[in-house]
């Protein structure tokens, strides 16, 4: 028997310090905003007014991120941002279902069968997703007035979906558009049709850009503001709308804490997601390479 | 194969499509019509139908504001892709390196994107301003002729917002790139490992060429928030000193609302669709080519 | 079971019944004060309403441009609020063109307007002869608030007119202060512009520039005069201009590391939250070389027209509660406001309001402020080349008049 003779192989090698620095470095660059914020959250207005913005509190208190949550005045409540936290949900939930859904199976139609208008679509979903959609928002409101759903649920999701639609698309259909033909012929040789393919084969091998396509919607539709407010009708505005109460108030006093604190708050959901997901990147295609 | 499910698979794809199909048509097509239509009237803060011709137009050609908009995109843009491109994709190349903390690394990087502006524009406001931030540390810390107060500079206020972008969307372009590194072969890297050839070459050489679609989904999405550029604009720099951080959503935005002058605000909406559309055609066009190209 | 469902029905016809006889005066309430300051006042409206069997309904949305867009677009979706704020001015005229507003003549009539409101503000309100919002505050919007510890440190007088302005912030420069306290956004740069105009061009200036787009006037020397005194003043900023709030500004002056600064009277609430007392912490005055040229703005509620009766009913309740009188000083006194009416009784009024007050009762003392002469998008394109004036040294003044100019020529 040979034994393992010689130094044993450092895992330390100058390219990997380098890596390690490299990385360490831009985390300290994509960290520093954190920091200026939380410890912004937590020093009372007092010390923030002395302007010393990098430096820690002398006495740090959570009174800020209590406030933003339960106490800050957004109009005559003063009930903090947690007032529209389950309407936020309610609009998230089937949002981003929906959105994803439907451009996953466009992104699938528009890559692999190709039907007719296909191309004109793809077009037309490239060249809107560039306007700023506020343009859109007066004919909407029209639109949907007519047909029965504005302020609504049904409304906003409709309106998340329209407005996703475009980004989610170009994500499934570049992304099913790289996967090998051979996947498809064989399994349309097998006999399969459309929605078995999709449910199948496409959809698990799609799961790396189902991720990004959460991280997208959740954070787009979490953080969405100008939407909530016009499209959800009063009984479900979202937490955007107290959040922009707190922070955005034109002639009154500014609390940074507390502005400072919702927002950490606010971003705490889409977070959540990002980490609870991450998982998924590690897997990565499910199915693994070509069969046969 | 039996041509009932061959049919039957056709018409599904076409029923697939008729969700996106009848939004395209109605809302994007529609809307954007009514957009055209307006930017055509005098409609000031609620549509109005008289016809006005092109004055609306005539008036933003010489509006020192928008052009001063549309010069600032077209730099942010540029260096905004350039950069959230690299650092994206570097960032996915180093952490696929099976790194300790790839968790957490992953979240640090990625945490900015789930912030809104409204408030995260406000921090990088005071990192940058020179009494309050960066400018006063180095000071502090003894080096008294140090500047960096490109916050408060007509010409380089732009650059703030670049970073500040930079800062945001690096994440997520790492993010797709991880996912389409992941979607590599495993056996690439071994196979070249045997080879004895180095990492980077592998990277660049074959691995880069391979995520072709992750770039252009990322490109894609980029070359979209450029556009829609807007919260960036508003809570860091509010489009100033002056107008040198206007930025073209900006300009439509506070039209369309603030300043209600909805003629104006779809105007220049109008103008921004004839701009993509003169530059997205093209790439259009050698996609679809190359997609034909790829079937044949 | 059966008696779980009738006593279901029971609780379900009850509380129908109660909601019933609570919706008839139901009224939704759009608007952005959304500030603890700006809550605790309007409380009061909302509490005399409810005390007078009303229903305060509120939809609070912060900044004022997301707040009447959300407020149009319900009026144009089929669902409107009962009410609606908006600036006293040229705000809401797209909704009386469109027919969107119920006028409130009714109330107008009753609480005999013309002799309770000052004229500036009937005419803010009213269209082709009928009135079409309540007025329910007047702001004032060029304050000068100085602080009486930094003007000590550095040897001056507060000044009483624009040559002894500049004097003070002279000394206050030689002093090492920050002369003029200043957040360099777009608002408060054509807000300083318009002090400057009713300052030193004098009130008819400032109604010939705003209300009557004279081209004349903007070539002419006097309102050149204007321009060079405008730019006068930027050296006398600091930079942190640039990336400031408004404030942060307001925070130098409380804390004496700054000299004055130009803002309307909301200001005044920083100042009340830092424990400091006018007359003694800081002073407030209205600088002009031609007489007072108070700049009156403020808010008003309009009424978006409604076929459902109840909503009407709680229209004309709302009304009458906002032109209260009392209601209307304890309202101001908590927002940093004077009360429209001219009768109401201002003696719980802070020293810079009791000031406001004089001023609002003698038309020769007050300006109409811009958002009463001048339409939105007009406003905007010269607040535009304002911020470009202020910002840009290689713009001369000759180049901003002829822009002036050109934007006044062109028809909105």
């Amino acid at each position: 028997m040979i034994n393992p003779s010689g130094r044993r192989p450092s895992r330390l090698s100058p390219g990997r310090i380098g890596l390690y620095a490299f990385l360490v470095i831009s985390a300290l660059f994509f960290l520093a905003p954190l920091y200026v914020m939380l410890t912004t959250s937590l020093k009372p207005m007092s010390e923030i007014r002395l302007g010393n913005i990098l430096a820690l509190p002398e006495s740090p208190s959570l009174a800020a991120w209590q406030t933003a949550w339960s106490s800050a005045c957004t109009g005559l409540r003063c009930q903090g941002i947690s007032v529209g936290f389950w309407n936020s949900v309610r609009i998230l939930i089937p949002s981003v279902i929906v959105s994803i859904t439907v451009g996953a199976v466009t992104g699938y139609a528009m890559s692999f069968w190709r039907p007719r208008g296909a191309k004109l679509l793809f077009a037309a979903l490239m060249v809107v997703a560039f306007i700023p959609y506020q343009v859109f928002i007066y004919p909407l409101v029209r639109i949907f007035s007519q047909a029965g759903i504005a302020n609504s649920l049904a409304g906003i999701v409709l309106v998340h979906t329209i407005f996703g639609l475009p980004t989610m698309t170009l994500l499934f259909r570049n992304h099913f558009a790289g996967l090998p033909v051979e996947l498809f012929r064989a399994a349309r040789v097998d006999g399969a049709g459309f929605w078995r393919i999709f449910w199948r084969i496409m959809l698990p091998m799609a799961v790396p850009i189902i991720v990004v396509a959460m991280i997208l919607q959740v954070t787009g539709i979490w953080n969405d503001f100008i939407l909530g407010l016009v499209f959800a009708g009063r009984e479900n505005l979202p937490m955007t709308v107290q959040l922009n109460n707190i922070v955005n108030t034109t002639q009154g006093e500014r609390t940074y804490n507390v502005d400072m604190a919702a927002t950490l708050l606010t971003a705490i959901v889409p977070l959540a997601v990002y980490f609870i997901s991450g998982r998924w990147f590690v897997r990565g295609i499910a199915a693994g390479a070509v069969k046969g | 194969m039996p041509a009932r499910r061959r049919i039957g698979s056709r018409v599904s794809a076409q029923i697939a499509l008729a969700p996106a199909l009848l939004i395209a048509l109605v809302m994007y097509c529609g809307t954007t019509g009514w957009t055209l239509w307006i930017s055509l009237t005098s409609s000031r803060m609620l549509p109005n139908s008289v016809f006005v011709g092109t004055r609306q137009y005539d008036v933003l050609a010489v509006n020192d504001r928008w052009l001063a908009s549309i010069t600032n995109i077209a730099t942010f843009g540029v260096l905004f892709m350039i950069a959230a491109l690299a650092i994206g994709f570097l960032l996915a190349a180093l952490i696929d390196q099976k790194i300790r903390a790839e968790s957490l690394l992953r979240s640090v990087f990625l945490y900015p994107f789930s912030m809104s502006f409204i408030v995260t524009g406000l921090a990088w406001r005071w990192m940058l301003d020179p009494t309050l931030g960066i400018e006063k540390l180095l000071h502090d810390m003894g080096f008294a002729s140090a500047h960096f107060d490109w916050i408060i500079r007509p010409e380089r206020v732009i650059y703030t917002l670049v970073i500040a972008a930079v800062w945001h969307a690096a994440g997520l372009v790492m993010a797709i790139m991880l996912a389409g590194l992941r979607g590599v072969d495993r056996e690439i890297w071994s196979a070249a490992r045997i080879d004895g050839l180095p990492t980077w070459r592998v990277l660049v050489f074959i691995v880069i060429p391979m995520m072709r679609g992750s770039f252009a989904t990322a490109f894609v999405l980029l070359a979209t928030s450029v556009v829609r550029l807007y919260d960036l604009s508003v809570s860091m720099t509010n489009g100033g000193p002056g107008i040198s951080s206007e930025v073209p959503a900006k300009f439509v935005m506070d039209f369309l609302f603030e300043r209600g002058n909805l003629g104006l605000a779809t105007a220049a909406a109008t103008t921004m669709l004839v701009a993509i559309i003169a530059v997205v055609a093209p790439w259009y066009y050698w996609q679809t080519r190359q997609t034909r190209g790829a079937a044949a | 079971m059966i008696r779980k469902a009738s006593l279901a029905a029971c609780v379900a016809t009850l509380c129908a019944m109660s909601a019933g006889a609570q919706a008839q005066n139901r009224a939704e309430v759009i608007h952005w004060w959304t500030s603890a300051g700006e809550s605790a006042a309007l409380k009061v409206y909302a509490d005399a309403f409810n005390a007078a069997g009303g229903m305060w309904v509120d939809t609070a949305i912060a900044g004022g441009a997301n707040a009447r867009a959300a407020a149009i677009n319900r009026t144009v979706g089929g669902d409107p609020p009962t009410a609606m704020q908006f600036n006293t001015g040229k705000q809401f005229d797209d909704l009386v063109e469109n027919d969107l507003l119920s006028n409130v003549d009714a109330t107008a009539k009753a609480e005999n307007w013309p002799a309770v409101f000052p004229p500036a503000i009937v005419n803010a309100v009213t269209r082709q002869g009928h009135a079409y919002a309540v007025p329910v505050n007047i702001h004032g919007q060029n304050w000068f608030f100085f602080s009486t510890a930094a003007l000590a440190k550095a040897g001056a007088e507060q000044p009483t007119n624009w040559t002894e302005l500049f004097v003070a912030l002279d000394k206050l420069k030689a002093a090492g202060l920050v002369p003029l306290a200043f957040s360099s956004q777009k608002t408060w740069e054509r807000g300083l512009f318009s002090a400057t105009l009713a300052g030193a061009g004098g009130g008819d200036m400032f109604i010939r520039f705003w209300g009557k787009r004279d081209v004349a006037l903007v070539k002419s020397p006097e309102f050149r005069h204007v321009v060079d005194t405008f730019r006068r003043l930027r050296p006398y900023t600091d930079a942190g201009a640039t990336t400031r709030n408004w404030n942060d500004a307001t925070a130098m002056v409380i804390q004496g590391k700054a000299g004055m600064q130009v803002m309307g009277d909301w200001a005044k609430g920083e100042f009340t939250a830092a424990g400091q007392v006018p007359g003694r912490d800081y002073g407030c005055a209205v600088l002009s070389d031609r007489g007072v040229g108070y700049v009156l703005g403020g808010d008003v509620i309009a009424f978006p027209k409604t076929k459902n009766a109840d909503a009407a009913k709680a229209q004309l309740l709302l009304q009458k509660v906002l032109t209260d009188p009392a209601t209307q000083v304890a309202f101001s006194i908590k927002k940093g406001s004077i009360p429209a009416r001219l009768d109401a009784d201002g003696s719980t009024l802070d020293l810079c309001g009791r000031k406001a007050q004089a001023w609002v009762r003698d038309p020769a003392a007050q300006v109409p402020a811009t958002e009463l002469l001048s339409p939105p998008a007009v406003t905007g394109a010269i607040e535009d080349l304002v911020s470009q004036f202020w910002n840009d040294a290689n713009m001369t003044p000759e180049m901003f008049v002829s822009k002036v100019a050109a934007v006044f020529q062109q028809s909105f």
